[in-house]
């Protein structure tokens, strides 16, 4: 038994048959809006963000130097972009013991409720019968309850901000077993650049919107491909403006 | 690989290189991952905080590995019901509670944790990453050309590579499980504990492998098999092996049972509880059983208790109800005991014993959580009558 599960892990991890669907959706609370300038206080607890590249089997190589450049970068897209909206973003009080913890398990705890939307609510394939009826009704109702009222910073703000990304660069020796793949009419994938990000009620811990996104575009580790990077991440962020051409460059 | 009977004296550990930075993209970026884990792990809910069993797990760690290696590491202990230990490259040290549960002494807990610091010096994380990843690179070309290729030849090879590459995988880790088992006796060793007790870890493990089994009817496992996907060396290899590399000077040193259980005492009724809820009878009262080696104390008498209470067959009831009432007999004030003394005999029809047992709980724990569900079973009892 024990073989077959490793033999399964092993074809996985080979990722020869790899599902090569466009993945992106977002979802807002009902009757949630967000007028425009609304100068709301937007409470950024520190990002997951994960950069690395695949290799030919499809490992994950993490980089400690990309992930640096990345977290830099998005931090101050980030900022930039929330400006031009009309919010601030503030980043919560040095905290520490029995405040860290609490980050620490509503981090989770939001980890947790987002894979759930994703994999309940979002994406064809897993989807709940009650999920989908609550998406016809246009239904989008998830909370981390109000202990989040408790989170350090979170009396100074009104909303809660969440981000997770997570980016592999193709190395050259999978985008050469993709080519020649193809040639035999393989399909092999390159690269993976997933990413979510949600917006939380900091008074009832109600999940006002959330954004999945499983292929962006935009290279986080430069300044540009950053600001795309967010733009993508945060697309439909309510009270958002479409932006116009020349802000988000190619 | 060197069988168990030629192996020789562990040597005693090389040099410290002193404080390590990692080098490479690889390295590098595996650190900065485990800096996030950590980071994480250190706010966990499940981290026992305990300073004082802290301070003595990671004095036990100094007296193994020295002073200047163990300045590398940190310490976390985790409430999980595991026999576990890891360390991850850039030196979080993670002791499982199920660890401290199964281990007698010091000896045996330095080897454990010499081991882990072992996988750590050696840097055996990447080195198995980077077997990993030049396997899995092979392989993604094999399947490829297979695919493309597609006839019975090509794909009958293929599935010979893949046998033999995941073989190979699995037998360097074995490798590296083998390694660090020299090196965490080399420490044992240099250091003043009795290398010999090692050994006994994968001895009582074996045991209580063959307790579990043997409690749900199943055929004792064998300890003296490599398995094909086998992470780590069979228990049998590992005890022989452990055994021969023990010092022989080292055999008269102390094993510091008594410093351990002493240190334990606080935490013990909690790993014991932890354990009698896995539901594995045969492997709960096998661990009661070696910890009652020294003598049967009112915690343990608790623990066994609870263990039949919870498996809850009315032979089981009745064994349960002697254990609670021998630990009263050891201590008169273990609160606990009184209401698992009530509950068993409540179930097994005596009736007035019962309550008045229920009783004596609350007298010693008037504020106890279940206090309101106690005094109903207690009112309900009487109505009945």
């Amino acid at each position: 038994m024990q073989i077959y599960r490793l033999m399964a892990a092993a074809l996985l991890m080979l990722a020869i048959v790899a599902p090569a669907q466009a993945q992106e959706r977002t979802a807002t609370k009902q009757g949630f809006t967000l007028a425009p300038n609304s100068q709301k206080r937007i409470l950024l607890f520190r990002p997951q963000v994960r950069v690395g590249s695949q290799s030919t089997g499809g490992l994950f190589e993490p980089n400690g130097d990309w992930t640096d450049q990345a977290r830099r970068n998005i931090d101050a897209a980030l900022a930039r972009r929330q400006a031009s909206l009309g919010n601030s973003i503030v980043v919560p009080p040095d905290y520490h013991g029995e405040d860290a913890r609490r980050v620490e398990e509503y981090s989770a705890l939001f980890a947790a409720i987002s894979q759930s939307v994703i994999t309940y609510q979002f994406f064809v394939g897993n989807r709940l019968p009650t999920k989908k009826r609550d998406n016809k009704a246009d239904i989008f109702d998830w909370s981390l309850g109000p202990g989040v009222a408790d989170l350090p910073g979170a009396r100074d703000a009104d909303y809660a901000l969440f981000l997770y990304n997570k980016d592999e660069f193709g190395s050259t020796g999978r985008k050469m077993l993709q080519i020649v793949a193809m040639m035999g009419g393989v399909g092999i994938t390159s690269g993976v650049h997933q990413g979510y990000a949600g917006l939380v009620d900091l008074k009832t811990g109600d999940l006002l919107w959330l954004n999945a996104d499983g292929q962006m575009g935009g290279d986080v580790r430069t300044p540009d491909g950053a600001e795309k990077r967010v733009g993508q991440l945060l697309e439909e962020f309510p009270g958002s403006i479409p932006p116009s051409p020349a802000t988000v460059t190619p | 690989m060197a069988s168990s009977g030629s192996a020789k004296v562990a040597p005693p550990p090389p040099p410290y290189a002193g404080a390590y930075q990692p080098q490479g993209v690889d390295e590098i970026g595996f650190w900065k991952e485990d800096d996030e884990s950590e980071r994480a792990l250190a706010n966990s809910p499940i981290l026992i905080r305990d300073e004082a069993l802290n301070a003595y797990v990671r004095g036990v760690l100094c007296a193994t590995v020295g002073h200047d290696r163990c300045k590398a590491a940190r310490v976390y202990i985790l409430r999980t019901p595991v026999f576990q230990a890891t360390m991850s490259p850039n030196g979080t040290l993670r002791v499982f509670s199920g660890l401290l549960l199964r281990i007698h002494n010091e000896a045996e807990l330095g080897a454990v944790l010499g081991h882990e610091f072992g996988h750590f010096e050696k840097r055996h994380s990447i080195a198995r990453f980077g077997a990993k990843r030049a396997g899995t690179d092979l392989l993604s070309w094999a399947a490829v050309l297979t695919a493309m290729a597609n006839n019975s030849q090509t794909r009958a090879s293929f599935n010979d590579l893949q046998l033999s590459i995941y073989g190979r995988l699995f037998r360097f880790s074995r490798d590296n499980e083998r390694e660090a088992d020299l090196l965490g006796i080399g420490y044992l060793n240099a250091s003043t504990l009795r290398p010999q007790t090692a050994s006994m870890i994968w001895q009582s493990q074996m045991a209580e492998a063959e307790a579990s089994a043997a409690a749900r009817g199943f055929k004792k496992p064998r300890f003296d098999q490599i398995a094909f996907f086998a992470s780590h060396p069979p228990e049998a290899e590992r005890a022989a092996t452990l055994a021969a590399l023990a010092a022989p000077d080292g055999a008269n040193r102390e094993d510091g049972a008594d410093r351990y259980a002493r240190a334990m005492a606080p935490w013990l009724p909690v790993f014991l509880d932890d354990q009698i809820k896995l539901n594995d009878f045969g492997a709960s009262d096998y661990i009661i059983g070696s910890l009652a080696r020294n003598g049967w104390t009112a915690s343990l008498w608790l623990a066994r208790g609870d263990l039949y209470r919870a498996r809850g067959n009315p032979r089981d009831l009745v064994n349960a109800a002697e254990f609670y009432a021998n630990a009263i007999a050891a201590d008169p004030s273990l609160a606990t005991a009184y209401r698992g003394l009530g509950l068993a005999q409540i179930k097994t029809g005596r009736l007035a014993e019962g309550r008045a047992a229920l009783r004596h709980y609350l007298e010693r724990k008037p504020d106890a959580p279940d206090a309101a569900m106690v005094r109903l079973l207690m009112a309900d009892k009487e109505g009945t009558q």
